[in-house]
């Protein structure tokens, strides 16, 4: 590991990891393919579920979790489809004691169409979570007010959508977003569901997110080994960039190549050029006029 | 008599513990479960004895986003 990775971490509730990318676990076609997606991917955590038992298999979950053991990676288990703060609270009660972790991505689902998060739900949910010992990621909109009351509830970590989930749109409201990350520097804001390209998560992360949630944009991919990839390349790329500073934009062209000693500028004027499109020769704006 | 077990009947047919009655069904571990929705620890399925029309709830890890 190279020094500069053990200094610029991503710790969740005293959870470190090198990674910002954290991976679902569902919708891949086979588990040979999300062991090496997860292996691509080398993700700070791996999102997991519990439901009951579907089909007359004996081996109805035990495959799926030796294979997620096997990874070694941290869990955090998910109350996906519950629909009330009581739902979802009972949910994570089960999850904890079938995973044996406190962590626990709180989805309290609002609408059914668009799946938006319920923030009323939310706040009653973390609220009582918080109590119960859990350390709650809690799945939200980027609604300011909304991130503030999870704050006050103990979450120490939000989880804003980009996009409905599953949708692979990228981030709908950028100014939102940005703001919610400038308005709440404190706390660690992973972008969780709507990512549909590695460029949707090196953009957010640009924008000084820590972290990006993913699992329909590599499951769903024509190679998800590789998108895996993609992703965490990306996500690296977007967080260097944000630590990099990137420059400030103008609104008029800038020379980058100092103007002073030019050849062949005799008798021209120095300044005000611009570039004829069709014969790509610069010419002095001028020469328009 | 019947208890719900993960919304199905079950024939109940009188003082049964959560403990025997998870050795009949013997689900696959790992497994989690909740009696009339509220969670059972794992050490006290001997304790906990069933009545008639309870529901229980068996989840397994698996996958999810």
């Amino acid at each position: 590991m190279k020094g500069r990775e053990i200094e610029d971490q991503l710790t969740l509730y005293g959870r470190s990891s090198a990674s910002r990318l954290l991976l679902g676990t569902a919708r891949f076609d086979s588990p040979s393919l999300l062991a090496h997606a997860i292996r691509a991917a080398e993700p700070a955590m791996l999102t997991v579920s519990c439901r009951r038992q579907v089909s007359s298999s004996k081996d109805s979950g035990q495959s799926f979790w030796n294979l997620v053991r096997e990874t070694q990676r941290p869990i955090l288990p998910n109350t996906a489809g519950c629909l009330s703060a009581r739902e979802a609270v009972q949910t994570a009660c089960m999850a904890r004691e079938l995973f044996q972790t406190d962590f626990i991505k709180l989805e309290v689902i609002g609408d059914e169409v668009s799946l938006q998060p319920d923030p009323f739900g939310l706040v009653e949910a973390a609220t009582e979570l918080v109590k119960l010992g859990f350390k709650v990621f809690p799945y939200c909109t980027e609604d300011l007010v909304l991130c503030r009351r999870l704050m006050d509830a103990g979450c120490e970590v939000l989880m804003p959508w980009a996009a409905p989930i599953g949708t692979g749109q990228g981030p709908r409201n950028a100014a939102a977003l940005r703001e919610l990350r400038q308005r709440a520097p404190e706390i660690p804001l992973i972008i969780d569901a709507g990512i549909g390209l590695p460029s949707h998560a090196c953009q957010v992360m640009e924008w000084g997110f820590d972290g990006v949630l993913l699992n329909t944009a590599v499951s769903r991919a024509t190679d998800p080994v590789c998108m895996a990839g993609a992703f965490a390349t990306a996500i690296q790329a977007g967080r260097s960039a944000f630590l990099a500073g990137p420059m400030t934009v103008q609104i008029a062209a800038v020379s980058s190549t100092p103007e002073i000693g030019r050849p062949f500028a005799d008798g021209q004027l120095e300044s005000a050029r611009t570039v004829d499109s069709d014969s790509n020769c610069r010419l002095p704006a001028q020469a328009f006029l | 008599m019947f208890i719900v077990v993960n919304g199905q009947q079950h024939p109940f047919s009188g003082p049964q513990t959560l403990a025997a009655l998870l050795l009949s069904l013997s689900p696959p571990a790992p497994f989690a479960v909740a009696l009339n929705e509220e969670l059972v620890l794992r050490g006290s399925f001997e304790e906990c004895w069933l009545c008639a029309g309870d529901r229980i709830d068996v989840v397994h890890p698996t996958a999810g986003g």
